[in-house]
């Protein structure tokens, strides 16, 4: 405790410090008084007797000045004296410091905002309990499935499964469509969830036949509820059904992939779809038992796949389960984007960098004089270099708090433009780990970097400088050379980060130039989906369906077609099938195809091309011969060398007698998953010959001459005038949906392309920097050159030989390090060469192009140096 | 004036013993016995005293409070504290230990 009441002293001594200045002063001006009189009364003259006293007490300030440092403050008075002079300093130079502040602030800024990003979704836990037990099969699995393999598991402590579906809550102001996740009992104990208010459904009623029980979400008790802390017990209406609120969930809570407003036992909420061992839909998660690795896991899950697919050949012959650490899962396809960006930016913040030290380089040179005189005045060398270092990290924290700003605007940026992908992760933000982040790179950057002029500073020889007068110098001329190193590594940076750009937009333009298979502009989509309750028979839904069509196609410039699933729109139902006439696939080996079903003039309102045979027409309906239209790819995937037109399909396992479908036509592919997609096989079928009742959903296509708001509300008005309680949802344009099956690109390539631009404006202002200070150093060789006769056409090649070098050491150190970089990004890149020649050579010239522009205007100051001014300036 | 320049870390021992032997005294007061009493041997600059003050006050060796002289002027008086006192007795154990062994040694010679 002794060294706590010491600190407490000093802590004193440093608070009331001029008090202690003050004290000091009076005591030792009434010791030299004491002993003045004393001599005096020992018969000096008062002169005589002053100067005794002074002579034996010592050098006054020396006594207090070392009273003082006892204390232990002077390195912090020292600072504050520094910084005080390093701000002075600043001050009077403010187009220098603005220019080194904005620089940092450019390169901190776009690192944190880049940086918080990746802390928020590669960093920061998952919200769930023990988040680093949690794993997740890659493959949906169907309820009968799940059951087995937490019945077998011997890898597992818990698990779960999860399916988001829509249904329909009347309850609102019109009827809306909310997110259901059917669970199963362990899906919510997995992840570790505590309700707020009531509890969660037990095991005992998550049962064919259970009582219907709902858990809601904070956001649907909130929104629909009131908040009201007395929720448990009351009734919502979802899907035609009265489900009992028995729990809240936490705000924080979702479940790792999608949303869900409500969750149901998904015996309750689809017992159909819950007892089939084939409907593979639901996303499962598993804790690990403690001690109990992936690989081990993997191990057990493959053995119970075996077992499974040797009981149930005809559904689960080719099973094969993957896990995934749930982590890894949810960013493994950000991952990679988010690190080539956090490097990109690095390389950035180097650039920035090396502009900050040539920055405070030029300032040294020029400031060595007064070095020097420092030096020769006696400044140890040490509090010299902490003198400029003080400086440079002046700038360098001022540098970091305006990067900070230059953040959060970057960061809520970043978060407008996110992809769908990231936007799940919420917890982007500015922690304490990205604050210490900058601080910590705000602060090296000041030391590091701060460096070179300290270098310089440390090798002032006092009497050369003095000698020397402020001419070129060793020093200097070492400085010069440091300085071409730091301008060529800038501009080889900048062009390592200029072909990643250029390599990103070359293929987000070859994917945005991908043909869709179907054409955009003017279509307008919305989802609706049929209650059970009252259309659980496909006569009623057809019903619908057909009225439907018919009431919206008698708008005025409306054409409206219906379709299962819309392309982009990132479903699709899968179905194995058996081709007539072709020698028998064993059970459960069919291979599979995408099923869309159809009504209404399809492949008109969406414009796929029709390449052979027909299109459906009203006739293709109930009761009628079944026909089907396939798409491109599967004539060339299953009939390579036959017309298909005319074969027979029908889909694998089904009823007897067989249900033959007739090819009829032949549609063009759409990118039904994805630009970057391949194309999938697919079978089209009128929906009025659709043998599935749980196929109650369906996706509007309407393409209109105006797709103005007014619309949709007409169209919703039409569907309400059949059946006031049917909900609409995700309603898009079809180029929005495009467009948000760019958003990962886009963002990828804006962000690189940003940062490219951010390199290329500093390394201009590096090349521009270097190539102007090095012509005023050279103004009296230029001056001579002129007053000897040189044309003005001599001295511009002899400053443009000076920035060709430069740029020529540069873009070729650069276009190395690109080759050696880009690789690491093949996998952000659609159908382009991580080595694309044309890209290299345009950034090439590019860059060249930018380095002649920033040497000529220096250049043109030379031309016209007037020889008698340079002459007389040293 | 050829000064004898007392031994390192002495000065502290002086401080200290003056204290001890007279309570509280200011400055001055300290710097006269020091002098007086070693016949003028050990000079030391008088100033430094006041430097070397500050490390005991940091220890807590000594408290100082400001009061008045006999000639009713302002002055800062140091006084020993309990922590002092011991420090004091630990010095003077030490500095009788080594003062001995040197004696010893000489009168060998």
């Amino acid at each position: 405790m002794d060294w706590l009441r010491e600190l407490a002293r000093r802590l004193s001594m440093l608070v009331y410090r001029r008090q202690f200045d003050a004290d000091l002063e009076e005591e030792v001006r009434l010791h030299l008084e004491l002993r003045q009189q004393e001599q005096f009364e020992s018969g000096m003259t008062a002169n005589e007797a002053w100067a005794a006293a002074r002579r034996r007490l010592g050098n006054a300030t020396y006594l207090k000045e070392e009273s003082r440092i006892a204390w232990g403050w002077e390195w912090l008075e020292n600072l504050a004296q520094d910084v005080r002079y390093g701000a002075r300093v600043l001050r009077k130079s403010p187009g220098f410091t603005a220019v080194a502040i904005l620089t940092l602030a450019l390169g901190i800024g776009a690192n944190t905002a880049i940086f918080s990003v990746i802390n928020g979704v590669l960093l920061s836990p998952l919200p769930y309990k023990n988040p680093k037990q949690l794993v997740v099969i890659k493959e949906h699995d169907s309820l009968p499935n799940v059951m087995d393999i937490q019945r077998q598991t011997r890898a597992f402590s818990q698990g779960g499964g999860i399916n988001v579906e829509k249904m329909d809550y009347i309850g609102a102001t019109e009827p809306v469509q909310v997110r259901v996740g059917l669970i199963n009992a362990g899906f919510l104990e997995t992840l570790g969830v505590q309700p707020i208010l009531g509890r969660i459904i037990s095991p005992g009623e998550d049962v064919q036949g259970g009582p219907r029980l709902a858990m809601v979400s904070n956001h649907f008790w909130q929104n629909c509820l009131g908040s009201d802390p007395h929720a448990g017990g009351t009734t919502i209406q979802l899907g035609g059904n009265s489900y009992t609120v028995i729990g809240v969930m936490p705000a924080s809570f979702a479940p790792p992939a999608e949303h869900a407003d409500v969750f149901v036992s998904l015996w309750v909420g689809d017992p159909g779809a819950a007892a089939e061992r084939d409907v593979h839909i639901m996303h499962t998660y598993w804790r690990l038992k403690k001690g109990v690795t992936l690989a081990q896991a993997q191990a057990d899950m493959a053995a119970i796949d075996r077992r499974l697919a040797e009981q149930y050949p005809a559904d689960e012959k080719e099973r094969k389960s993957q896990l995934v650490a749930l982590q890894e899962w949810l960013v493994g396809d950000v991952r990679s984007a988010l690190l080539v960006l956090f490097g990109a930016v690095g390389l950035v913040l180097l650039i920035a960098c090396a502009n900050f030290a040539s920055l405070l380089m030029v300032r040294a040179v020029a400031g060595r004089q007064e070095l020097v005189i420092r030096a020769a005045l006696g400044a140890g060398r040490g509090r010299l270099i902490r003198k400029t270092l003080t400086e440079s990290a002046l700038l360098s924290v001022l540098g970091g708090a305006a990067g900070l700003l230059f953040a959060r605007w970057g960061t809520s940026m970043l978060l407008a433009l996110r992809p769908e992908k990231l936007a799940r992760l919420s917890g982007i933000h500015m922690d304490t780990r990205v604050l210490l982040f900058v601080l910590v790179v705000s602060v090296l950057t000041g030391i590091v970097f701060g460096m070179a002029p300290v270098w310089i500073a440390a090798r002032a020889d006092v009497a050369e400088a003095l000698k020397e007068s402020g001419r070129s110098t060793t020093a200097s001329t070492m400085g010069q050379n440091l300085r071409k190193i730091l301008v060529i590594s800038e501009l080889a940076v900048a062009l390592v980060l200029l072909v990643g750009a250029g390599l990103l937009i070359k293929g987000f333009s070859r994917l945005r130039s991908m043909n869709p298979g179907f054409h955009s502009a003017n279509v307008m989509t919305m989802y609706v989906q049929l209650p059970a309750t009252r259309y659980g028979e496909i006569p009623k839904q057809t019903q619908f369906r057909r009225e439907l069509l018919s009431r919206l196609n008698s708008l005025p410039g409306v054409q409206a077609a219906m379709v299962t699933d819309i392309p982009l729109g990132g479903n699709y139902v899968g179905h194995r099938f058996v081709i007539d006439g072709r020698p028998p696939v064993a059970v459960g080996g069919e291979p599979e195809v995408q099923t869309l079903s159809v009504m209404g003039s399809y492949f008109h309102v969406m414009q796929i091309p029709l390449r052979a045979g027909r299109e459906f027409t009203p006739l293709d309906r109930e009761r009628q011969p079944l026909v089907a239209i396939v798409n491109e790819e599967m004539v060339r995937e299953f009939f390579p060398h036959e017309n298909p037109i005319g074969v027979r399909i029908r889909w694998a396992g089904g009823t007897e007698p067989p249900q033959w479908m007739t090819v009829i036509g032949v549609v063009g592919d759409v990118k039904h998953s994805g630009l970057n997609q391949p194309t999938d096989p697919a079978v089209y079928t009128p929906f009025s010959q659709n043998d599935e009742a749980w196929r109650r959903f369906m996706t509007l296509a309407i393409r209109a001459r105006d797709a103005s708001p007014g619309l949709v509300e007409e169209v919703k008005k039409q569907i309400w005038s059949l059946d006031g309680q049917i909900p609409v949802g995700d309603v898009h344009t079809m180029d929005e949906l495009i467009a948000v099956s760019l958003a990962q690109e886009r963002f990828n390539m804006l962000l690189l392309g940003l940062f490219a631009a951010l390199a290329l404006i500093l390394a201009a202002v590096g090349i521009y920097g270097a190539m102007a200070y090095a012509v005023n150093q050279r103004r009296h060789e230029i001056g001579i050159r002129t007053a000897l006769g040189a044309q003005r056409r001599d001295v511009l090649r002899l400053v443009l030989r000076d920035g060709a070098k430069i740029a020529l050491f540069g873009i070729a150190s650069g276009i190395a390090g690109a080759l050696a970089l880009t690789r690491l990004m093949a996998s952000l890149l659609f159908e382009v060469k991580p080595t694309d020649p044309a890209t290299f050579a345009g950034v090439a010239i590019l860059l060249a192009l930018v380095v002649l522009a920033a040497c000529y205007v220096p250049a043109r100051r030379a031309m016209h140096l007037d020889p008698m001014v340079a002459l007389r300036y040293e | 004036m050829h000064r004898n320049e007392i031994p390192p870390g002495t000065l502290h021992l002086l401080i200290l013993r003056t204290l001890a032997r007279s309570g509280e005294m200011h400055g001055y007061e300290i710097a006269n016995p020091v002098q007086q009493i070693s016949d003028d041997v050990l000079q030391v600059e008088e100033g430094s005293l006041y430097p070397a003050l500050q490390p005991m006050l940091i220890k807590g060796w000594v408290t100082a409070k400001w009061g008045t002289t006999a000639g009713n002027r302002r002055a800062r008086y140091y006084q020993l504290t309990p922590a002092g006192r011991k420090q004091l007795d630990a010095e003077m154990s030490q500095f009788e230990r080594v003062i001995g062994a040197i004696t010893r040694v000489i009168e060998a010679v």
